[in-house]
């Protein structure tokens, strides 16, 4: 896991994009996880998580109740961002641009452009270099994280199901994008700009970019996992599978008995992904979790009622 | 003869491989540029996570991410004592970039609801998140006195910055504190319109040393400028050579 991660225009990086990847990389091997209120964005701080996702409903709630999903009120956000002092995110519907100007305009950190809400454009994600502020977006594959790359995105994360506590489809995101990046090792080794032209032509993105991430042997920003992380041993296993870190979103405030137990299930997945390697940590910190959200299996979920698939 | 001089990144969270990835170009420019300073001697560059790991190191960079989270981590641990012990007692060379420089304070504002552990080292209070959130975030030019004269502004990243508000001094309950080091302002950023701190004209104090503890509130380790790492490294090769710091080399 070498080298810095700078995604190249034409040879340089700009120091707009050092700033807005910057952040992404001080991130790195902690936890961002989804609250509510800025009781829970306490909660979430002192457990030690590195960032807060600022969203009126955790996605397994988006989920049960159903209907289309926005943008929070900035009213929840602004307490939250008066409550702590770590980054605030918040969510924007895939293509809404304007919903990123309000966030922008609030102030947050960082904007995730998110499938977890419903998408208002069918077609385009937001041109996210047009913004100061930075963005992340979900990828199941190299293409889309590419794609969403060269679109001005300065961090990426997988998928997954969001809202299951089922870790599956985030293995198989984080495994795709790692099988696709050998491919592209692979075709810079044997047939270099050409194989990276023909591969980039059939995953659908930047050659150049492609060229970046087969030299790097890695995404060319930070890569966090999310959509189903619901245990200690999950964060850990998508550490392990290459991630720089984790969202978390139902698995810290879901079926929660109390407050306290909430904290808890937080620490402990601070510090599985902190020593995802340290065997002795990782069973404390499932003895400290406790009991996991019940979650529903990805393999019951019917296509409409899966998320990963939306964004182009 | 010395022959190998450990430096360790401190590995609980944040930007760890590209301290590692710039002291790595550091040590084989010096090595190219000075052989004779070298002598011989040997880096080696590593990931601290555990107590004992601290103990193997010479010198150490407390990396930029989240200083809270760095600090819960730690106490989890049981990481902030030795590296209290690192730092005041053993007076191993450090050096904090960012939240790196808000651990190595005596004191820090604007923290989290009920404070936040640090290290401690640097007798000044910061202040957290200087500038406001991400969107103030920004690179700036500075005149780093330092590496030289007639050097180029170094193109120093501003994230979510601290700054040092205060230089403060110890209480008579540290003992410690007779005969330390006096703070050493190295770097000051002057704001453009928005950024004037209260002392008009003055500036933000942004990088600063006292003894061996050395602190940054922006991240070289986001550049490709080698300058900083290359400089430190030659302040630890002297202190694990002479077993004090060479002041004012510069």
């Amino acid at each position: 896991m070498a080298a810095n991660l700078h995604p190249e225009t034409n040879g340089t990086v700009s120091d707009d994009f050092t700033i807005k990847a910057g952040l992404a990389q001080m991130l790195k091997g902690g936890v961002i996880m989804d609250v509510t209120t800025a009781a829970e964005a306490r909660i979430a701080e002192e457990a030690g998580a590195v960032a807060v996702m600022a969203l009126e409903r955790i996605p397994s709630d988006i989920r049960k109740m159903g209907g289309v999903a926005r943008m929070s009120n900035p009213e929840m956000i602004k307490e939250i961002q008066a409550a702590v002092t770590i980054p605030v995110m918040a969510k924007a519907r895939i293509g809404h641009v304007v919903e990123c100007q309000i966030l922008e305009a609030l102030g947050v950190d960082y904007v995730d452009e998110s499938e977890v809400l419903t998408p208002a454009d069918d077609q385009y994600h937001v041109q996210k270099s047009d913004f100061k502020i930075p963005f992340v977006c979900g990828c199941r594959n190299l293409g889309e994280a590419l794609r969403r790359i060269k679109e001005g995105a300065a961090m990426i994360r997988t998928k997954g199901e969001a809202g299951t506590g089922d870790i599956v489809e985030a293995v198989k995101h984080i495994r795709t994008v790692n099988a696709d990046i050998a491919r592209a090792k692979a075709a810079l080794a044997t047939d270099g700009d050409l194989g990276i032209a023909a591969l980039a032509r059939e995953i659908g993105c930047d050659a150049a970019l492609l060229k970046q991430t087969a030299e790097l042997g890695r995404l060319p920003v930070v890569n966090f996992a999310a959509g189903g992380v619901a245990t200690p041993a999950d964060a850990a296993l998508m550490m392990h599978l290459g991630c720089d870190g984790v969202f978390v979103g139902s698995g810290i405030f879901k079926d929660a008995e109390t407050p306290e137990h909430a904290a808890k299930r937080a620490r402990a997945i601070v510090k599985a992904t902190a020593h995802y390697t340290d065997k002795q940590a990782l069973i404390e910190a499932s003895i400290e979790h406790g009991v996991a959200m019940k979650g529903i299996s990805n393999a019951g979920l019917k296509p409409e009622e899966k998320m990963a698939g939306r964004g182009w | 003869m010395i022959k190998h001089i450990t430096v360790g990144v401190l590995a609980l969270q944040g930007g760890v491989v590209e301290h590692l990835n710039l002291l790595r170009k550091a040590a084989s420019q010096l090595q190219s540029s000075s052989p004779k300073s070298h002598d011989g001697v040997e880096f080696i560059f590593t990931e601290v996570r555990t107590t004992p790991q601290l103990a193997q190191c010479d010198a150490l960079i407390i990396p930029g991410g989240e200083s809270t989270t760095m600090a819960i981590v730690a106490r989890r641990l049981g990481l902030l004592d030795p590296l209290r012990e690192f730092v005041k007692v053993q007076h191993k060379p450090v050096w904090g970039t960012c939240a790196g420089l808000v651990m190595l304070a005596e004191q820090a504002s604007a923290t989290k609801q009920g404070g936040q552990e640090l290290v401690g080292g640097l007798d000044v209070r910061v202040l957290r998140n200087r500038y406001g959130t991400q969107i103030q975030s920004f690179v700036a030019g500075l005149d780093l006195g330092f590496l030289g004269e007639g050097e180029q502004p170094f193109r120093a990243v501003f994230i979510r910055a601290p700054v040092v508000e205060d230089v403060i001094t110890p209480g008579p309950s540290q003992t410690e504190g007779q005969g330390k080091a006096p703070v050493e302002v190295l770097g000051v950023y002057k704001g453009e319109g928005q950024h004037n701190s209260s002392e008009q004209g003055k500036g933000d104090i942004v990088a600063v040393r006292q003894g061996n503890v050395f602190g940054t509130s922006f991240h070289p380790e986001l550049t490709g400028d080698v300058r900083i790492h290359v400089w430190w490294l030659k302040q630890v090769l002297e202190v694990v050579r002479h077993g004090e710091l060479v002041v004012n080399g510069a």
